[in-house]
């Protein structure tokens, strides 16, 4: 399994007694690209943070890839993280004062994975396949508009051969020409990577290029206490 | 990686650093200059003479007497006689004396009139004696010895001729002009107040003012050069003189008898003593001034400190994404230290860059104007412990900002 969660709980420290998470069982198969909806405020961003290792949970198991995160420490998850996942938010996905190889360049740092001498040509690589003018390559991408950062944050999210791409919310910030390439290329990212895909996003007209979607409210069974 | 990241990250907010930057710069200029100047002028001191027992001078302060006897500081309160001198050169304990007269100068450098012991008893640092670097000491009346620095700075060779000047000013209109002196020798640098003086004979001294009264020359004077050759020339009266005695053990003695003569208020000194009782009237001053270079260090840490607190506020989603694409807390924690060392080394380079121009610049001028020879070389070990102490408050002072940063990454934003 790609991602599985068995009777997983989260609350934040400070409201022990309000739980935001309550999963009884929730798999995702490996190649699956599942889409979550929801409204702001039901627990989306906490979820993916369990699933990245942001955040441990307080009960229950959480696997990636057949590797039990609830047993690591809190640094073996950030490299798992690293290693395994690729990450697209919202919006502030890269570092504004470096360019897009070095932003890459960081993304690889941190991973455990081979130093490769050849990294500069990878990055190269897959920049021009993400459609990426060369000419951007080396501004710092603080300059750059919305949609091309949203690019090289796929990307930065690439560089190590995550088996999990994570994203949230990824087209909110774009408008609807940005919006329906960005999704062209994620799909095919992801289809032509063999990657698992998470997408969550309040906007339900991104459903039609999935064949897996879930609102989030059939997940997360939590019963609210008064 | 983390360092490139560092560097980038304060290029991009370069008017909040470069401030930091300056202020550090400033404080740590200070603050190696202050720690410098202080053991250099602390070294300068004690090495200026050594190997001297006694300095004798007319009755005033011991401190006084040192600064006009060694340092050619200030001005002699009064003479001593002749007479005196020779009885006392004569004593049995006494191995050597040599008298010295001063009064006169050329271009706003002291002429010493001694005599040839000058050159083979007088030493300085750990017992180094005078060396010429070109020609030797006077042997003629009109002959004249240049310390390294009166000969570099007023481009005198050997054989070039040399007017003194009456009295002490620099732009002096009473000149000695009808006896012009022949360079004969040139002294290697001391890093004393010896570069600075031009050494003439006793008799020289006494052959320029043969027709002066009351320090002015008497109008057409017709003693030839010829004559004041053959003329038996002996001083009436002397400065100071310094003593080298035959044993240590007699230094008290002689100098109790020195002060005691009954013919003459004398005082004896012990360099040795007076040095560092001289020493001693600034060490407060120069402990002050540590301390307030330090607190001036400490406040320019502070201000860096806030610098980078306020950046933390701004940079959160940074941090965040540091933490998404898999960088543990404590490397943010290492990210924002890095950040004060790059500015501190920064720092301490240019400050040290500043003190050595300014050091350049400067010498001469101290070293004429307060005796004080102050070297080039800041990289000294105890400057070395300083630069590291430096380095080890910023990765303290850092530290506030860099556990914020550190708290900022491990609490997530839901």
């Amino acid at each position: 399994m790609a991602i599985s969660l068995s009777h997983v709980r989260f609350n934040y420290p400070d409201h022990p007694d309000r739980p935001v998470l309550n999963i009884p069982s929730w798999i995702i198969s490996p190649g699956e690209q599942v889409f979550v909806h929801g409204p702001s405020g039901g627990g989306k961003s906490t979820l993916l943070n369990l699933i990245s290792g942001m955040l441990p949970a307080s009960n229950g198991h959480i696997s990636i890839l057949g590797q039990r995160l609830d047993q690591m420490t809190s640094r073996q998850r950030d490299q798992f993280r690293a290693g395994h996942i690729g990450y697209v938010f919202q919006q502030f996905n890269l570092i504004p004062y470096l360019d897009a190889i070095d932003n890459i360049c960081l993304a690889n740092h941190f991973s455990r994975g081979e130093k490769k001498p050849s990294l500069h040509d990878e990055i190269k690589t897959i920049l021009s396949t993400l459609n990426i003018l060369s000419d951007d390559w080396h501004t710092p991408t603080g300059r750059l508009s919305i949609g091309q950062q949203q690019r090289i944050a796929i990307a930065r999210a690439l560089i190590n051969r995550p088996q999990v791409l994570i994203a949230d919310e990824p087209t909110s910030s774009l408008d609807q020409k940005n919006r329906d390439s960005f999704m062209t290329l994620l799909m095919s990212t992801a289809t032509n990577h063999n990657m698992t895909l998470l997408f969550v996003s309040h906007d339900l007209s991104l459903s039609r290029y999935f064949s897996r979607v879930e609102p989030l409210s059939d997940i997360n069974q939590i019963e609210f206490m008064s | 990686m983390l360092i490139k990241l560092a560097l980038k990250s304060l290029m991009n907010r370069k008017g909040s650093v470069l401030l930091s930057l300056l202020a550090m710069t400033v404080s740590i200029f200070v603050l190696l200059g202050v720690e410098h100047i202080r053991h250099q002028a602390k070294e300068s001191f004690s090495k200026t003479v050594s190997g001297v027992d006694l300095i004798v001078g007319a009755r005033t302060g011991s401190l006084n007497l040192l600064l006009y006897s060694v340092f050619r500081i200030g001005a002699p309160t009064n003479n001593i006689s002749w007479k005196t001198f020779k009885e006392i050169a004569s004593g049995s304990n006494i191995k050597w004396a040599i008298p010295i007269s001063l009064g006169d100068s050329h271009k706003g450098y002291r002429v010493l009139g001694t005599t040839e012991d000058y050159f083979r008893f007088f030493s300085y640092g750990k017992q180094h004696r005078l060396r010429f670097t070109q020609g030797s000491a006077f042997s003629q009346l009109f002959d004249v010895v240049l310390g390294s620095e009166v000969a570099r700075q007023l481009g005198y060779r050997l054989g070039d001729e040399l007017v003194l000047s009456h009295g002490l000013a620099s732009t002096s209109f009473s000149l000695h002009d009808d006896r012009p002196f022949k360079v004969v020798g040139i002294l290697a640098p001391t890093g004393t107040p010896v570069d600075q003086t031009l050494h003439v004979s006793l008799q020289g001294i006494e052959a320029i003012h043969i027709d002066w009264r009351q320090g002015v020359k008497i109008p057409n004077s017709t003693i030839t050069r010829e004559q004041l050759e053959k003329m038996r020339l002996e001083p009436k009266a002397i400065t100071a003189f310094m003593l080298g005695l035959k044993s240590r053990m007699v230094t008290f003695r002689v100098q109790r008898e020195i002060n005691n003569y009954r013919q003459e208020p004398l005082l004896a000194i012990l360099p040795g003593v007076a040095l560092s009782e001289l020493w001693q009237t600034m060490a407060i001053l120069e402990k002050i001034l540590l301390l307030v270079s330090a607190l001036v260090f400490v406040a320019a840490l502070l201000g860096l400190s806030a610098m980078l607190l306020a950046s933390i506020r701004e940079r959160s989603r940074e941090i965040q994404l540091l933490r998404v694409i898999g960088a543990p807390p404590g490397m943010v924690f290492v990210l924002i230290e890095m950040e004060a060392l790059l500015i501190t080394i920064v720092s301490i380079i240019s400050g040290a860059g500043i003190l050595l121009l300014c050091l350049a610049t400067t010498q001469d001028y101290l070293m004429s104007h307060f005796g004080l020879y102050i070297g080039k070389n800041i990289f000294s070990a105890s400057s070395l412990y300083l630069a590291a102490a430096i380095v080890a408050a910023s990765i303290l002072a850092a530290a506030i900002p860099s556990a914020q940063a550190f708290r900022k990454s491990i609490q997530i934003e839901s």
